[in-house]
Protein backbone atom coordinates (compact mmCIF):
# COMPACT_ATOMS: atom_id res chain seq x y z
CA UNK A 1 0.00 0.00 0.00
CA UNK A 2 1.42 3.32 -0.87
CA UNK A 3 2.21 5.49 2.00
CA UNK A 4 0.25 8.67 2.40
CA UNK A 5 3.27 10.36 4.53
CA UNK A 6 5.75 9.75 1.87
CA UNK A 7 3.27 11.50 -0.38
CA UNK A 8 2.76 14.34 1.69
CA UNK A 9 6.36 14.74 1.94
CA UNK A 10 6.67 14.85 -2.16
CA UNK A 11 4.02 17.57 -2.03
CA UNK A 12 5.89 19.78 0.24
CA UNK A 13 8.52 19.46 -1.81
CA UNK A 14 7.30 20.11 -4.96
CA UNK A 15 5.16 23.14 -3.88
CA UNK A 16 8.11 24.85 -2.08
CA UNK A 17 10.25 24.41 -5.34
CA UNK A 18 7.69 25.78 -7.25
CA UNK A 19 6.45 28.50 -4.78
CA UNK A 20 3.46 26.94 -5.32
CA UNK A 21 -0.22 27.44 -3.83
CA UNK A 22 -3.25 25.03 -3.20
CA UNK A 23 -1.20 23.58 -0.27
CA UNK A 24 -4.58 22.86 1.87
CA UNK A 25 -6.19 21.53 -1.06
CA UNK A 26 -3.67 18.93 -2.12
CA UNK A 27 -3.30 17.57 1.53
CA UNK A 28 -7.06 16.92 1.91
CA UNK A 29 -7.22 14.09 -0.46
CA UNK A 30 -4.01 11.97 -0.23
CA UNK A 31 -5.81 9.12 1.05
CA UNK A 32 -8.70 9.48 -1.68
CA UNK A 33 -6.40 9.47 -4.61
CA UNK A 34 -4.47 6.53 -2.92
CA UNK A 35 -7.64 4.97 -2.80
CA UNK A 36 -8.43 5.48 -6.35
CA UNK A 37 -5.71 4.61 -8.48
CA UNK A 38 -5.40 1.14 -5.78
CA UNK A 39 -9.37 0.49 -7.54
CA UNK A 40 -8.22 0.81 -11.24
CA UNK A 41 -5.68 -1.00 -12.97
CA UNK A 42 -2.55 1.23 -13.70
CA UNK A 43 -1.26 -0.79 -16.39
CA UNK A 44 -4.21 -0.47 -18.44
CA UNK A 45 -4.13 3.75 -17.90
CA UNK A 46 -0.32 3.73 -18.69
CA UNK A 47 -0.89 1.74 -22.14
CA UNK A 48 -3.90 3.95 -23.04
CA UNK A 49 -6.36 0.60 -23.55
CA UNK A 50 -9.84 1.60 -24.48
CA UNK A 51 -11.97 -0.42 -21.94
CA UNK A 52 -9.71 0.77 -19.15
CA UNK A 53 -11.22 1.96 -16.26
CA UNK A 54 -10.71 5.98 -15.63
CA UNK A 55 -10.03 8.52 -13.25
CA UNK A 56 -10.81 12.20 -13.95
CA UNK A 57 -9.44 14.79 -11.14
CA UNK A 58 -12.36 17.22 -11.60
CA UNK A 59 -10.69 19.39 -8.48
CA UNK A 60 -8.09 19.78 -11.02
CA UNK A 61 -5.94 22.24 -8.76
CA UNK A 62 -4.84 19.40 -6.37
CA UNK A 63 -2.31 18.83 -9.42
CA UNK A 64 0.49 18.03 -7.30
CA UNK A 65 -1.36 15.55 -4.87
CA UNK A 66 -2.66 14.00 -8.29
CA UNK A 67 0.76 14.03 -10.24
CA UNK A 68 2.87 12.60 -6.62
CA UNK A 69 0.39 9.86 -6.09
CA UNK A 70 0.67 8.73 -9.71
CA UNK A 71 4.56 8.68 -9.29
CA UNK A 72 3.90 6.42 -6.31
CA UNK A 73 1.86 4.27 -8.33
CA UNK A 74 4.51 3.88 -10.99
CA UNK A 75 2.57 5.95 -13.79
CA UNK A 76 5.13 8.75 -14.18
CA UNK A 77 8.70 8.76 -13.24
CA UNK A 78 9.41 10.95 -10.10
CA UNK A 79 12.25 12.95 -11.67
CA UNK A 80 9.34 14.66 -13.62
CA UNK A 81 7.76 15.81 -10.65
CA UNK A 82 10.91 18.05 -9.99
CA UNK A 83 9.96 19.94 -13.12
CA UNK A 84 6.15 21.06 -10.96
CA UNK A 85 5.79 24.70 -12.47
CA UNK A 86 8.79 25.14 -14.07
CA UNK A 87 9.41 26.86 -17.84
CA UNK A 88 8.71 24.11 -20.28
CA UNK A 89 7.25 21.45 -18.22
CA UNK A 90 3.91 19.88 -18.64
CA UNK A 91 2.82 19.62 -15.00
CA UNK A 92 1.01 22.86 -14.88
CA UNK A 93 -0.72 23.73 -11.61
CA UNK A 94 -4.30 22.09 -12.96
CA UNK A 95 -4.26 18.65 -14.19
CA UNK A 96 -3.22 18.03 -17.75
CA UNK A 97 -4.00 15.66 -19.95
CA UNK A 98 -0.92 16.08 -21.92
CA UNK A 99 0.58 13.62 -19.02
CA UNK A 100 0.40 10.21 -19.08
CA UNK A 101 -2.47 9.08 -16.66
CA UNK A 102 -4.61 12.34 -16.74
CA UNK A 103 -7.71 11.81 -18.45
CA UNK A 104 -8.67 15.52 -19.16
CA UNK A 105 -7.41 18.72 -18.49
CA UNK A 106 -9.37 20.33 -15.62
CA UNK A 107 -8.74 23.60 -13.55
CA UNK A 108 -12.00 25.31 -14.01
CA UNK A 109 -14.49 23.57 -11.89
CA UNK A 110 -17.83 21.65 -12.83
CA UNK A 111 -16.03 20.16 -16.28
CA UNK A 112 -14.90 17.12 -14.98
CA UNK A 113 -17.66 15.10 -13.60
CA UNK A 114 -19.37 15.67 -16.69
CA UNK A 115 -16.60 13.97 -18.46
CA UNK A 116 -16.61 11.66 -16.61
CA UNK A 117 -20.71 10.61 -16.97
CA UNK A 118 -19.71 11.06 -20.75
CA UNK A 119 -16.74 8.10 -20.00
CA UNK A 120 -19.35 6.08 -18.02
CA UNK A 121 -22.08 6.28 -20.49
CA UNK A 122 -19.68 5.49 -23.52
CA UNK A 123 -18.45 2.48 -21.71
CA UNK A 124 -22.25 1.53 -21.20
CA UNK A 125 -22.61 2.05 -24.90
CA UNK A 126 -19.64 -0.25 -25.79
CA UNK A 127 -21.27 -3.38 -23.28
CA UNK A 128 -17.39 -2.69 -21.37
CA UNK A 129 -18.48 -4.47 -18.15
CA UNK A 130 -15.97 -4.57 -15.68
CA UNK A 131 -14.04 -1.07 -16.09
CA UNK A 132 -15.25 1.71 -13.69
CA UNK A 133 -15.26 5.75 -13.80
CA UNK A 134 -14.47 7.63 -11.02
CA UNK A 135 -14.13 11.34 -10.85
CA UNK A 136 -13.27 13.76 -7.65
CA UNK A 137 -14.85 16.58 -7.07
CA UNK A 138 -14.55 19.10 -4.55
CA UNK A 139 -16.97 20.52 -2.26
CA UNK A 140 -17.15 23.99 -2.81
CA UNK A 141 -16.70 22.60 -6.47
CA UNK A 142 -20.74 20.84 -6.64
CA UNK A 143 -21.78 25.00 -6.02
CA UNK A 144 -21.64 24.71 -9.63
CA UNK A 145 -24.83 23.89 -11.98
CA UNK A 146 -23.27 21.61 -14.19
CA UNK A 147 -22.23 19.35 -11.34
CA UNK A 148 -25.92 18.66 -11.03
CA UNK A 149 -26.60 18.56 -14.74
CA UNK A 150 -24.38 15.54 -14.57
CA UNK A 151 -25.63 13.71 -11.66
CA UNK A 152 -29.40 14.26 -12.79
CA UNK A 153 -28.68 12.37 -15.82
CA UNK A 154 -26.18 9.68 -14.74
CA UNK A 155 -29.13 8.79 -12.45
CA UNK A 156 -31.85 8.60 -15.26
CA UNK A 157 -29.24 6.83 -17.39
CA UNK A 158 -28.89 4.55 -14.44
CA UNK A 159 -24.81 4.73 -14.82
CA UNK A 160 -23.79 2.42 -12.17
CA UNK A 161 -20.17 1.97 -13.56
CA UNK A 162 -19.93 6.23 -12.13
CA UNK A 163 -18.46 7.16 -8.38
CA UNK A 164 -17.88 10.27 -7.58
CA UNK A 165 -15.80 10.88 -4.67
CA UNK A 166 -16.35 14.29 -3.13
CA UNK A 167 -13.41 16.42 -1.30
CA UNK A 168 -15.57 17.48 1.59
CA UNK A 169 -12.87 19.28 3.08
CA UNK A 170 -15.39 22.17 4.29
CA UNK A 171 -13.46 25.12 3.45
CA UNK A 172 -13.63 26.77 -0.23
CA UNK A 173 -11.18 29.84 -0.78
CA UNK A 174 -12.46 32.51 1.77
CA UNK A 175 -14.49 30.88 4.33
CA UNK A 176 -15.96 27.64 5.04
CA UNK A 177 -18.02 26.33 2.48
CA UNK A 178 -21.21 26.12 4.17
CA UNK A 179 -21.00 29.93 4.88
CA UNK A 180 -20.84 30.27 1.13
CA UNK A 181 -23.61 28.36 0.31
CA UNK A 182 -24.90 25.89 2.86
CA UNK A 183 -25.93 22.27 1.31
CA UNK A 184 -26.08 20.62 4.69
CA UNK A 185 -26.32 17.68 5.33
CA UNK A 186 -24.86 16.80 1.71
CA UNK A 187 -26.67 13.13 2.45
CA UNK A 188 -29.66 13.96 1.51
CA UNK A 189 -29.13 15.98 -1.20
CA UNK A 190 -27.36 13.69 -2.99
CA UNK A 191 -29.90 11.33 -2.23
CA UNK A 192 -32.40 13.29 -2.79
CA UNK A 193 -31.37 13.64 -6.60
CA UNK A 194 -31.17 9.41 -6.59
CA UNK A 195 -27.87 8.44 -5.98
CA UNK A 196 -26.72 5.89 -3.60
CA UNK A 197 -24.37 7.76 -1.17
CA UNK A 198 -21.86 6.56 1.01
CA UNK A 199 -20.40 8.78 4.00
CA UNK A 200 -16.83 7.92 5.33
CA UNK A 201 -13.85 9.49 7.02
CA UNK A 202 -11.57 10.66 4.01
CA UNK A 203 -8.40 9.94 5.75
CA UNK A 204 -9.21 5.91 5.47
CA UNK A 205 -8.19 4.41 2.58
CA UNK A 206 -9.54 1.17 3.05
CA UNK A 207 -13.04 2.58 4.07
CA UNK A 208 -12.86 4.47 1.11
CA UNK A 209 -11.82 1.15 -0.94
CA UNK A 210 -14.56 -0.83 -0.19
CA UNK A 211 -17.70 1.98 -0.96
CA UNK A 212 -15.71 2.29 -4.53
CA UNK A 213 -15.96 -1.55 -4.73
CA UNK A 214 -19.31 -1.41 -3.48
CA UNK A 215 -20.56 1.08 -6.11
CA UNK A 216 -21.56 -1.33 -9.17
CA UNK A 217 -23.71 -3.36 -6.76
CA UNK A 218 -26.37 -0.49 -7.32
CA UNK A 219 -28.21 0.31 -10.36
CA UNK A 220 -27.45 4.08 -9.86
CA UNK A 221 -24.13 6.00 -10.01
CA UNK A 222 -22.88 6.38 -6.26
CA UNK A 223 -21.17 9.36 -4.60
CA UNK A 224 -18.88 9.19 -2.08
CA UNK A 225 -18.97 12.15 0.64
CA UNK A 226 -15.00 11.94 2.13
CA UNK A 227 -14.86 14.16 4.90
CA UNK A 228 -11.62 15.91 5.13
CA UNK A 229 -9.54 18.26 6.85
CA UNK A 230 -7.70 20.86 4.46
CA UNK A 231 -4.61 20.88 4.80
CA UNK A 232 -4.31 17.09 6.46
CA UNK A 233 -1.40 16.62 8.65
CA UNK A 234 0.61 19.72 7.79
CA UNK A 235 -0.29 22.03 11.07
CA UNK A 236 -0.41 25.29 11.00
CA UNK A 237 -2.42 24.83 7.30
CA UNK A 238 -5.26 22.68 9.03
CA UNK A 239 -8.87 24.13 8.88
CA UNK A 240 -7.01 27.39 7.78
CA UNK A 241 -8.93 28.91 4.58
CA UNK A 242 -6.00 31.11 3.87
CA UNK A 243 -3.59 27.98 3.21
CA UNK A 244 -5.38 27.49 -0.61
CA UNK A 245 -3.77 30.30 -1.56
CA UNK A 246 -0.30 30.49 0.62
CA UNK A 247 2.94 29.42 -0.34
CA UNK A 248 5.45 27.96 1.96
CA UNK A 249 8.53 30.12 3.19
CA UNK A 250 11.49 27.83 3.72
CA UNK A 251 11.10 27.99 7.61
CA UNK A 252 7.35 26.51 7.38
CA UNK A 253 8.56 24.27 4.46
CA UNK A 254 11.16 22.79 7.48
CA UNK A 255 8.40 22.96 9.90
CA UNK A 256 6.10 20.80 7.97
CA UNK A 257 8.60 18.12 6.92
CA UNK A 258 10.16 17.51 10.44
CA UNK A 259 6.16 16.98 11.59
CA UNK A 260 5.67 14.35 9.02
CA UNK A 261 9.33 12.61 9.61
CA UNK A 262 8.13 12.77 13.44
CA UNK A 263 4.16 11.33 13.41
CA UNK B 1 -31.96 21.58 -44.44
CA UNK B 2 -31.89 20.26 -41.05
CA UNK B 3 -33.42 16.99 -42.12
CA UNK B 4 -30.97 16.63 -44.83
CA UNK B 5 -28.14 17.25 -41.98
CA UNK B 6 -29.81 14.33 -39.63
CA UNK B 7 -30.05 11.81 -42.72
CA UNK B 8 -26.44 12.29 -43.71
CA UNK B 9 -25.77 11.61 -39.68
CA UNK B 10 -28.01 8.87 -40.03
CA UNK B 11 -26.32 7.77 -43.37
CA UNK B 12 -22.58 7.80 -41.85
CA UNK B 13 -23.94 6.50 -38.65
CA UNK B 14 -24.93 3.06 -40.21
CA UNK B 15 -21.05 2.82 -41.69
CA UNK B 16 -19.59 4.12 -38.21
CA UNK B 17 -19.53 2.69 -34.96
CA UNK B 18 -18.61 5.47 -33.28
CA UNK B 19 -20.61 8.27 -33.72
CA UNK B 20 -22.80 9.16 -31.39
CA UNK B 21 -25.53 11.65 -31.44
CA UNK B 22 -26.92 13.74 -28.75
CA UNK B 23 -29.65 15.93 -28.45
CA UNK B 24 -30.48 19.14 -25.43
CA UNK B 25 -33.84 17.97 -25.81
CA UNK B 26 -34.90 19.76 -29.45
CA UNK B 27 -35.55 18.20 -32.89
CA UNK B 28 -39.15 16.86 -32.33
CA UNK B 29 -39.57 14.49 -35.53
CA UNK B 30 -36.24 14.73 -36.19
CA UNK B 31 -34.37 12.80 -33.92
CA UNK B 32 -36.70 10.05 -33.00
CA UNK B 33 -35.37 8.31 -36.00
CA UNK B 34 -31.65 8.43 -34.86
CA UNK B 35 -33.12 7.34 -31.37
CA UNK B 36 -34.68 3.91 -33.25
CA UNK B 37 -32.13 3.17 -35.22
CA UNK B 38 -29.09 3.71 -32.93
CA UNK B 39 -30.43 3.26 -29.53
CA UNK B 40 -27.34 2.79 -28.12
CA UNK B 41 -25.36 6.01 -29.97
CA UNK B 42 -28.11 8.44 -29.18
CA UNK B 43 -28.59 10.54 -26.05
CA UNK B 44 -31.00 13.14 -25.26
CA UNK B 45 -29.21 15.41 -22.20
CA UNK B 46 -32.26 17.16 -21.37
CA UNK B 47 -32.08 21.34 -21.19
CA UNK B 48 -28.97 21.13 -19.89
CA UNK B 49 -26.37 22.14 -22.67
CA UNK B 50 -23.37 22.44 -20.67
CA UNK B 51 -23.67 18.47 -19.43
CA UNK B 52 -24.10 18.06 -23.67
CA UNK B 53 -21.07 19.16 -24.26
CA UNK B 54 -18.76 17.55 -20.91
CA UNK B 55 -21.03 13.83 -22.28
CA UNK B 56 -19.94 14.52 -25.77
CA UNK B 57 -16.45 15.27 -24.55
CA UNK B 58 -16.51 12.23 -22.55
CA UNK B 59 -17.88 10.34 -25.15
CA UNK B 60 -14.53 11.36 -27.16
CA UNK B 61 -12.60 10.30 -24.81
CA UNK B 62 -13.39 6.69 -25.76
CA UNK B 63 -13.24 7.29 -29.54
CA UNK B 64 -16.49 8.41 -30.27
CA UNK B 65 -17.25 11.27 -32.74
CA UNK B 66 -20.07 13.04 -31.23
CA UNK B 67 -22.53 15.12 -33.14
CA UNK B 68 -24.70 17.53 -30.83
CA UNK B 69 -27.87 19.06 -31.63
CA UNK B 70 -29.48 22.15 -30.44
CA UNK B 71 -30.33 26.06 -31.23
CA UNK B 72 -27.65 27.72 -32.48
CA UNK B 73 -27.43 30.41 -29.88
CA UNK B 74 -27.76 27.95 -27.00
CA UNK B 75 -25.32 25.53 -28.51
CA UNK B 76 -22.85 27.83 -28.06
CA UNK B 77 -23.19 30.90 -25.44
CA UNK B 78 -25.06 28.17 -22.97
CA UNK B 79 -21.46 26.04 -22.76
CA UNK B 80 -18.89 28.65 -23.67
CA UNK B 81 -16.46 27.83 -21.35
CA UNK B 82 -17.40 23.52 -22.14
CA UNK B 83 -16.55 24.33 -25.95
CA UNK B 84 -13.32 26.34 -25.23
CA UNK B 85 -12.00 23.66 -21.73
CA UNK B 86 -13.34 20.44 -23.02
CA UNK B 87 -13.60 20.62 -26.91
CA UNK B 88 -10.87 22.91 -28.12
CA UNK B 89 -8.10 22.81 -25.52
CA UNK B 90 -8.90 18.43 -25.88
CA UNK B 91 -9.02 18.85 -30.00
CA UNK B 92 -12.06 16.77 -29.51
CA UNK B 93 -13.67 15.62 -32.53
CA UNK B 94 -17.08 17.04 -31.60
CA UNK B 95 -19.28 18.70 -33.96
CA UNK B 96 -21.79 21.12 -32.96
CA UNK B 97 -24.98 21.72 -35.17
CA UNK B 98 -27.04 24.52 -34.34
CA UNK B 99 -30.22 25.07 -35.72
CA UNK B 100 -31.26 28.45 -36.78
CA UNK B 101 -29.86 31.34 -37.76
CA UNK B 102 -30.08 34.84 -38.16
CA UNK B 103 -33.73 35.98 -37.89
CA UNK B 104 -35.20 32.30 -38.74
CA UNK B 105 -36.47 32.45 -35.36
CA UNK B 106 -38.01 36.17 -35.95
CA UNK B 107 -40.85 36.80 -33.65
CA UNK B 108 -39.67 34.87 -30.66
CA UNK B 109 -37.39 37.58 -29.41
CA UNK B 110 -33.70 38.62 -29.05
CA UNK B 111 -33.20 35.43 -26.78
CA UNK B 112 -33.75 33.44 -29.96
CA UNK B 113 -32.08 35.44 -32.72
CA UNK B 114 -28.66 34.25 -33.66
CA UNK B 115 -26.69 37.18 -34.79
CA UNK B 116 -24.04 37.02 -32.63
CA UNK B 117 -23.61 32.88 -32.24
CA UNK B 118 -20.44 31.63 -34.88
CA UNK B 119 -18.35 35.16 -34.39
CA UNK B 120 -17.75 33.76 -30.49
CA UNK B 121 -16.23 31.17 -31.85
CA UNK B 122 -13.81 32.94 -34.02
CA UNK B 123 -11.80 33.42 -30.41
CA UNK B 124 -10.93 30.27 -30.75
CA UNK B 125 -8.20 28.50 -32.79
CA UNK B 126 -9.12 25.17 -34.04
CA UNK B 127 -12.37 24.79 -34.54
CA UNK B 128 -14.01 25.14 -38.07
CA UNK B 129 -17.19 26.58 -38.70
CA UNK B 130 -20.03 26.06 -41.66
CA UNK B 131 -22.76 27.64 -42.88
CA UNK B 132 -24.10 25.44 -46.00
CA UNK B 133 -26.05 27.41 -47.82
CA UNK B 134 -27.48 24.98 -49.82
CA UNK B 135 -29.24 20.94 -50.57
CA UNK B 136 -26.23 20.07 -52.59
CA UNK B 137 -23.73 21.73 -49.86
CA UNK B 138 -25.57 20.10 -46.78
CA UNK B 139 -25.53 16.59 -48.67
CA UNK B 140 -21.55 16.97 -48.43
CA UNK B 141 -21.05 18.12 -45.07
CA UNK B 142 -20.98 15.63 -42.41
CA UNK B 143 -18.54 13.13 -44.70
CA UNK B 144 -16.08 16.15 -45.19
CA UNK B 145 -16.15 16.87 -40.95
CA UNK B 146 -15.97 13.27 -40.36
CA UNK B 147 -12.79 13.15 -41.81
CA UNK B 148 -11.33 16.46 -41.18
CA UNK B 149 -11.10 14.54 -37.38
CA UNK B 150 -11.85 18.26 -35.26
CA UNK B 151 -14.11 20.17 -33.69
CA UNK B 152 -16.40 22.04 -35.80
CA UNK B 153 -19.73 23.84 -35.67
CA UNK B 154 -22.48 23.89 -38.53
CA UNK B 155 -25.27 26.72 -38.19
CA UNK B 156 -28.59 25.73 -40.37
CA UNK B 157 -30.60 28.12 -41.48
CA UNK B 158 -34.06 27.34 -42.09
CA UNK B 159 -34.94 26.70 -45.67
CA UNK B 160 -34.48 24.19 -48.38
CA UNK B 161 -31.81 26.37 -50.36
CA UNK B 162 -31.23 24.95 -54.38
CA UNK B 163 -28.30 27.62 -55.11
CA UNK B 164 -25.62 28.14 -55.73
CA UNK B 165 -25.63 24.33 -56.18
CA UNK B 166 -22.29 23.50 -55.28
CA UNK B 167 -20.29 21.38 -52.81
CA UNK B 168 -17.10 24.11 -53.02
CA UNK B 169 -16.30 25.29 -49.89
CA UNK B 170 -16.42 29.40 -51.42
CA UNK B 171 -18.90 29.79 -54.67
CA UNK B 172 -18.73 32.36 -57.07
CA UNK B 173 -21.21 33.43 -59.19
CA UNK B 174 -19.81 35.21 -61.73
CA UNK B 175 -21.78 38.65 -62.82
CA UNK B 176 -20.95 40.34 -66.01
CA UNK B 177 -18.18 43.06 -64.89
CA UNK B 178 -16.22 43.46 -61.20
CA UNK B 179 -18.14 46.39 -59.97
CA UNK B 180 -19.73 45.21 -57.03
CA UNK B 181 -19.06 41.57 -55.01
CA UNK B 182 -21.62 41.14 -52.79
CA UNK B 183 -20.12 38.55 -49.99
CA UNK B 184 -22.61 36.41 -48.14
CA UNK B 185 -23.49 33.36 -46.75
CA UNK B 186 -26.54 31.97 -44.70
CA UNK B 187 -30.02 33.24 -45.36
CA UNK B 188 -28.87 36.64 -47.00
CA UNK B 189 -27.26 35.00 -49.42
CA UNK B 190 -30.93 33.95 -51.26
CA UNK B 191 -31.60 37.93 -50.93
CA UNK B 192 -28.16 38.35 -52.70
CA UNK B 193 -28.82 35.57 -55.30
CA UNK B 194 -32.34 37.65 -56.09
CA UNK B 195 -30.36 40.74 -56.67
CA UNK B 196 -28.05 39.45 -59.33
CA UNK B 197 -31.55 37.90 -61.09
CA UNK B 198 -32.71 40.97 -61.56
CA UNK B 199 -29.19 43.20 -62.32
CA UNK B 200 -26.49 40.55 -63.80
CA UNK B 201 -23.79 42.87 -63.46
CA UNK B 202 -24.02 41.61 -59.74
CA UNK B 203 -21.34 38.97 -58.35
CA UNK B 204 -22.02 36.89 -55.43
CA UNK B 205 -20.04 35.32 -53.43
CA UNK B 206 -21.12 32.90 -50.51
CA UNK B 207 -19.37 30.72 -48.39
CA UNK B 208 -20.66 27.83 -47.49
CA UNK B 209 -17.41 27.28 -45.20
CA UNK B 210 -16.60 30.48 -43.01
CA UNK B 211 -13.52 29.08 -40.75
CA UNK B 212 -11.21 28.35 -41.88
CA UNK B 213 -11.13 30.18 -45.02
CA UNK B 214 -9.97 28.36 -47.87
CA UNK B 215 -8.26 30.97 -49.36
CA UNK B 216 -7.41 29.27 -52.47
CA UNK B 217 -8.27 32.21 -55.23
CA UNK B 218 -9.88 34.09 -52.32
CA UNK B 219 -7.42 37.23 -52.78
CA UNK B 220 -7.25 37.49 -56.38
CA UNK B 221 -11.06 37.02 -56.31
CA UNK B 222 -11.50 39.90 -53.78
CA UNK B 223 -8.71 42.14 -55.50
CA UNK B 224 -10.75 42.11 -59.09
CA UNK B 225 -14.11 44.14 -57.65
CA UNK B 226 -14.11 47.33 -57.30
CA UNK B 227 -16.91 47.39 -54.61
CA UNK B 228 -17.27 44.69 -51.61
CA UNK B 229 -20.15 44.35 -49.71
CA UNK B 230 -20.79 41.62 -47.04
CA UNK B 231 -24.55 40.95 -46.28
CA UNK B 232 -24.80 38.58 -42.95
CA UNK B 233 -27.17 38.13 -40.81
CA UNK B 234 -24.58 38.48 -37.88
CA UNK B 235 -22.45 41.22 -35.99
CA UNK B 236 -20.27 42.57 -38.26
CA UNK B 237 -17.16 43.18 -36.23
CA UNK B 238 -17.16 39.41 -35.21
CA UNK B 239 -18.45 38.20 -38.26
CA UNK B 240 -17.51 37.68 -41.87
CA UNK B 241 -17.26 41.43 -42.10
CA UNK B 242 -14.24 41.80 -39.68
CA UNK B 243 -13.21 38.30 -41.14
CA UNK B 244 -12.09 39.41 -44.24
CA UNK B 245 -11.20 42.75 -42.71
CA UNK B 246 -8.11 40.98 -41.37
CA UNK B 247 -7.62 38.68 -44.75
CA UNK B 248 -7.78 42.37 -46.87
CA UNK B 249 -5.65 43.74 -44.58
CA UNK B 250 -2.84 40.82 -44.09
CA UNK B 251 -3.20 40.18 -48.24
CA UNK B 252 -2.64 44.41 -48.95
CA UNK B 253 -6.14 44.31 -50.60
CA UNK B 254 -6.98 47.78 -49.94
CA UNK B 255 -10.15 47.59 -51.22
CA UNK B 256 -13.66 49.49 -48.86
CA UNK B 257 -15.28 46.73 -47.60
CA UNK B 258 -18.84 47.94 -46.97
CA UNK B 259 -21.12 45.98 -43.97
CA UNK B 260 -24.42 45.32 -44.14
CA UNK B 261 -25.60 43.70 -40.73
CA UNK B 262 -27.55 43.31 -37.59
CA UNK B 263 -26.27 46.12 -35.52
CA UNK B 264 -27.74 45.39 -32.25
CA UNK B 265 -30.61 43.61 -30.66
CA UNK B 266 -34.05 44.63 -31.29
CA UNK B 267 -36.95 44.33 -29.14
CA UNK B 268 -40.13 44.96 -31.67
CA UNK B 269 -41.64 41.37 -32.78
CA UNK B 270 -40.82 40.84 -36.69
CA UNK B 271 -43.20 38.24 -37.98
CA UNK B 272 -40.20 36.42 -40.50
CA UNK B 273 -37.55 37.46 -41.34
CA UNK B 274 -38.04 39.27 -43.57
CA UNK B 275 -38.75 41.92 -41.33
CA UNK B 276 -35.07 42.42 -39.49
CA UNK B 277 -33.52 42.21 -43.21
CA UNK B 278 -35.45 44.60 -44.50
CA UNK B 279 -34.26 46.43 -41.26
CA UNK B 280 -31.12 46.16 -41.53
CA UNK B 281 -30.79 46.03 -45.09
CA UNK B 282 -30.26 42.88 -46.01
CA UNK B 283 -33.34 41.87 -48.32
CA UNK B 284 -33.31 41.98 -51.89
CA UNK B 285 -34.78 45.54 -52.18
CA UNK B 286 -32.85 47.28 -49.88
CA UNK B 287 -29.29 46.01 -50.94
CA UNK B 288 -30.51 46.99 -54.46
CA UNK B 289 -31.62 50.19 -53.31
CA UNK B 290 -28.33 50.82 -51.72
CA UNK B 291 -25.97 49.86 -55.09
Amino acid sequence: MVDPKKIRKTILQMLYKAGASHLGSNMSVIEMLVAMFSSVDCHKIISGSNDRSRIFISKGHCAAGTYATMAYFNIIPFELLETYHQDDSLLTGHVSHEVIGVEHSTGALGHGLNVAVGCALGLKSKNVQDAKVLVLCGDGEIQEGSIWEGLMFAVHKKLNNLCVLIDNNRISSITMTYDVIDLRPLRSRFEGFGLNVYEVDGHNISEIQDCINKATDFSVPTVIICNTVKGKDVPFAEWQPVWHYRSLTEALYNEAVTYLDNK
Amino acid sequence: MRNIIIESIISEMEKNENIFFLTADMGINLVEKVEEKFPKRFANVGIAEQNLIGVASGLANLGFIPFVYTISNFVIHRCYEQIRNDIILHNNPITLIGTSTGYDNAPLGPTHHSIDDWGALRNFPGIDIYCPGSISYAKSLIKKIIDNKKPAYIRIPKGEFIKPDSDQDIVLLEGNNKSTLLITYGSPAQECIKVQEKNVDISVLVFNKLVSLDITGLKETLAGYDRLIVVEDHFASSGLYGLLCEFCNSNLIYKQLTSFAPTYYNFQVGRSSSYFHKKFGLSSEEINGKL
